[in-house]
């Protein structure tokens, strides 16, 4: 286990090098320059150049990568142009609300999924499983935004049963702040939930056509005990790496979800900042979403090798 | 996951230096058979009939669009559905079907303008990693798993942000995400297929190395590659119409299904058909081309069937 988690990680390190040089190249895609873009005509051409200045980009490129590596690898990721506060310390204001949002949306789907997507499998081709495949397919084709309107219409606007805009931290306020997050959070799982369905679905059915199945059918297991006991335990492996694939979709789901929202969270930072033409801004928060992406991937990675120990082994 | 098909059946007749031109004819019906199982998909034909409509109102936006789609009229806002506006009108009375027709147009372009760029880039690049192999290999390798490190609605904001709100940006935005899919795919079915005995044979012959990799290897490799291209355009439309739905597609007055959606937000409680007229367009036609997809994968490669 401890080579996987060495080669894990130093297979992780040039991309994250390689992520810095593209995150960095970034800004310099502007048409013209960064300050032009960023700052209206009328702007005196001397702030302009002092701004220019003051961010080192009058000086050549791989000088101002290298100087910007240094100050990242001291933890400086720059300061916002709009609050002129560290991007750290935005970051870090607005983080709570996305990982609570992160957390209830990841167990509702598990919720959904689960449950759906046995049946389906042990039902092969009857009423439930094509309501369950109907399920999967309706949430990978819908939008997020979409999803998010069709609640907001119903339990918001219609039934009036919940909030459709605004957080409550619900460590402050318990009732309030799940309510808060509940619609968010539904529209968010319910994505994730189809995903997690079709693929639970399609491995129980390739574990329940395995042998050992056949043998404790055989050997008078009940139907229940079968899939419980033996199929599930091997379908679940899938979901993992599944559910590590998905953290990406997870983040751009959360972009979108807290923007429809307005919940503020980190995902509706990234948005307030490119509509802002923040550009330190954008970029050191997308760094870091990268760089989470990253180690998140890589703890599923682990994860799986710690699951399955054939993985470990190979 | 389009990449277990190293030399499909279409694959391995479709090398016309070797195979000649006796090869063409099987080639034909071989094509005829694989269409024929595609079509015969359970769903495959009401996704074929969306995604025909989409593409015949998408080119006839001009002549099917009953009202012309920037004229405003405010006597008429928020006006219900009837049969002078089957959909209904928005905020400023323009007519929101005719918008939907035009928007058509935005979400097909970005669709597959942008897994074309995904497909020349990435295959590109996979044919030329698998290829050469060694340090270009990796070099070229390192590079898309550093895009793939990027949440890709993320890296479309981020690369959105800096070409600028259009529909230009983003079609290359996610271009640019979709890539690496298609060059890690190519990549996978060069190592595959140059470890076969017909390349070996070709090099025997000296036949040099790019006319190998455009004569043998590539037309051999398509098939993964189609397979991917069909599912990419449905998820190509959503993304776009989730960036135009934050402000980074197309700009107003243009109309496009996702900013029309954000428009009608505001509105959701006296005017739903602002919303719910392009998101229901939206959801058919990313459903049918969803089926599309899901039925070339069945027939050229059954295994990946879910």
């Amino acid at each position: 286990m401890a080579r996987l988690i060495l080669h894990r990680i130093a297979a992780t390190i040039p991309v994250l090098l390689l992520v810095t040089a593209g995150v960095f190249t970034l800004i310099h895609l502007t048409p013209g320059d960064p300050i032009d873009a960023m700052m209206a005509e009328s702007v005196d051409d001397s702030v302009k150049q002092r701004l220019r200045q003051d961010l080192g980009l009058d000086r050549p490129l791989y000088l101002q990568y290298a100087s910007w590596m240094g100050r990242l690898l001291q933890g400086d990721l720059g300061r916002s142009i709009r609050n002129q506060e560290p991007v750290i310390e935005n970051v870090a204001r607005r983080i709570k609300p996305s990982l609570q949002l992160a957390g209830l949306a990841m167990a509702i789907s598990l919720l959904v999924a689960t449950p759906i997507g046995i049946l389906s499998a042990a039902r092969r081709n009857s009423a439930v499983d094509r309501l369950g495949t109907s399920f999967a397919l309706f949430g990978i084709c819908m939008p997020n935004f979409l999803i998010a309107l069709l609640l907001i219409f119903v339990f918001g606007v219609t039934l009036r049963w919940l909030p459709i805009s605004g957080y409550v931290d619900p460590w402050e306020e318990p009732w309030d702040g799940v309510r808060s997050l509940a619609l968010p959070a539904i529209t968010l799982g319910l994505a994730l939930a189809a995903v997690i369905t079709r693929t639970l679905r399609s491995s129980m059915l390739e574990a329940l056509s395995e042998d050992y199945v056949r043998t404790a059918r055989a050997k008078g297991l009940s139907d229940g005990a079968v899939v419980r006991r033996h199929a599930l335990r091997n379908a679940l492996i899938p979901v993992v790496t599944v559910l590590g694939l998905q953290l990406g979709t997870l983040v751009g789901g959360a972009v979108i979800t807290e923007y429809v929202f307005a919940l503020p969270g980190v995902g509706r930072l990234v948005v307030d900042a490119v509509f802002a033409r923040d550009y330190p801004l954008v970029q050191g928060v997308v760094l870091l979403i990268a760089a989470g992406f990253i180690v998140s991937n890589l703890a599923v990675d682990l994860l799986y090798g710690w699951i399955d120990p054939r993985i470990r082994h190979r | 996951m389009a990449g277990s098909t190293p030399g499909s059946g279409i694959a391995s007749v479709s090398a016309p230096t070797l195979a000649g031109a006796a090869a063409a004819r099987p080639l034909r019906e071989r094509r005829w058979r694989t269409l024929r199982r595609a079509a015969r998909a359970r769903l495959a034909p009401f996704g074929a009939a969306v995604m025909l409509l989409a593409i015949a109102v998408a080119l006839l936006a001009p002549v099917l669009s009953p009202h012309d789609p920037l004229k405003q009229n405010l006597n008429r806002a928020l006006a219900r559905p009837d049969w002078t506006h089957p959909m209904g009108t928005d905020n400023v009375g323009r007519d929101v079907l005719s918008r939907v027709i035009w928007g058509t147009r935005v979400s097909l372009v970005a669709g597959f303008g942008s897994v074309a760029i995904a497909v020349l880039s990435g295959g590109l690049l996979g044919l030329l990693a698998g290829y050469a192999g060694g340090r270009v290999d990796g070099l070229v390798m390192r590079v898309m798993d550093a895009v793939l490190s990027f949440p890709p609605l993320v890296l479309a904001l981020a690369l959105g942000a800096v070409l600028g709100a259009g529909l230009t940006g983003v079609v290359i935005a996610l271009g640019v995400v979709y890539t690496p899919t298609f060059a890690r795919l190519m990549r996978g079915q060069v190592l595959a297929i140059t470890a076969r005995e017909y390349v070996d044979a070709a090099r025997a012959l000296g036949v040099p190395g790019w006319r190998i990799a455009w004569s043998h290897v590539l037309p051999n490799a398509t098939a993964p590659i189609v397979v991917q291209a069909s599912l990419s355009v449905a998820f190509a439309i959503l993304a776009e119409a989730s960036l135009s739905f934050l402000g980074l597609g197309v700009q107003p007055p243009a109309a496009s299904w996702g900013s029309m959606i954000n428009a009608g937000r505001g509105y959701l409680q006296q005017a739903p058909w602002i919303v719910f007229g392009p998101g229901a367009t939206l959801f058919v036609t990313v459903v049918g081309l969803n089926f599309v997809g899901d039925a070339i994968r069945d027939a050229l490669d059954p295994r990946l069937r879910v």
